[in-house]
């Protein structure tokens, strides 16, 4: 004898509920989640003693001397070094790899240009991390470094669509703090705003073809010169 | 404020008194001093250098080098903090 009609409905209905009841949400993408860089170059030749600085401690903190004159460096063979720094976050590596790309910017004139393309893998490998930290200081040395020598600028344009797309993702990261005050603004450290500042400075000096190639990858961006 | 350029090379100081407010003279004087030196005048006596190395905008000292033979290399802009002016040391002769 079959089930009757009515049992073979409540039955069906259960089923219904058991593979609703089943259906989960996609996983988490994991766009935001950190992903720590391998160990570095930088701290490999660190540890080997092969860069020409050393530590100092002073009543303001810490500061880097020189054992080597910045001008007579190789730029071509240090500078990528100290880029590739960027992804420590362990001191001194960190505080060297800032502070030491921060010397080599301020002093290096015309021989920053030629280097430029030797960049762009170290920067994207810092700002891939997806550390807080790590991408405002990248965002810092990003504007120092356009304006730290002539066409620079200009000869970050072709390399955009390598180093925007993380912009791109954490361009909204600002906090909601209602009418509270966020002193990671004051402090620079807000990175929505540091990538807003960053795109500017793209903008202002990478030249005619700056603003169409950041708004290709980042669309949300509005030009601040053609207002 | 330390009158560096009419003196002689070997000079020494007579007097020290504490800066009161920034400038660029402080500003400068900060700078020898982080490196280990009085001022402008006894860098040039121990390094025996004619000219110092100086940004062309601002006029503040550059590059400096220590007495271990080690380079300082200075911002353009200033780094003296104001909490700092006060622990600058200025020199008279």
């Amino acid at each position: 004898m079959g089930a009757h009609p009515t049992v073979r409905a409540e039955e069906q209905q259960l089923r219904c509920v058991m593979l609703l009841a089943a259906v989960v949400g996609p996983p988490l993408a994991g766009a935001f989640r950190e992903r720590p860089a391998k160990p570095t170059a930088f701290r490999k030749f660190y540890e080997r003693g092969d860069f020409p600085i050393a530590l100092e401690h002073d009543g303001k903190g810490n500061r880097i001397a020189w054992k080597v004159e910045i001008e007579k460096l190789d730029y071509h063979h240090y500078l990528p070094l100290f880029f590739d720094g960027l992804c420590e976050t362990v001191h001194p590596y960190q505080f060297f790899a800032r502070q030491g790309v921060h010397d080599m910017l301020e002093h290096g004139g015309a021989k920053i240009l030629p280097v430029i393309p030797q960049l762009i893998i170290p920067i994207k490998n810092a700002l891939n991390t997806r550390n807080r930290k790590v991408i405002c200081t990248t965002l810092k040395v990003l504007q120092h470094l356009v304006v730290s020598a002539d066409m620079v600028g200009e000869a970050l344009v072709p390399y955009y669509r390598q180093i925007l797309p993380i912009l791109n993702i954490f361009k909204n990261m600002n906090i909601n703090s209602g009418d509270g005050i966020d002193y990671s603004q004051q402090k620079r450290e807000n990175i929505g705003d540091l990538i807003q500042e960053t795109l500017e400075v793209f903008e202002c000096y990478g030249g005619e073809d700056a603003f169409i190639n950041i708004k290709y990858m980042v669309p949300t961006y509005e030009s601040c010169l053609l207002k | 404020m330390a009158c560096v350029s009419r003196v002689d090379g070997n000079a020494k100081p007579k007097s020290m008194s504490r800066a009161k407010q920034w400038t660029g003279e402080v500003e400068n004087l900060y700078r020898f001093q982080q490196a280990g030196y009085r001022d402008e005048l006894e860098y040039k006596q121990v390094k025996q250098v004619e000219r110092i190395d100086r940004w062309p905008e601002t006029g503040f000292v550059k590059k400096l080098q220590r007495r271990d033979n080690t380079f300082y290399y200075y911002n353009r802009k200033r780094e003296c903090d104001d909490r700092d002016v006060h622990k600058v040391k200025v020199y008279t002769y």
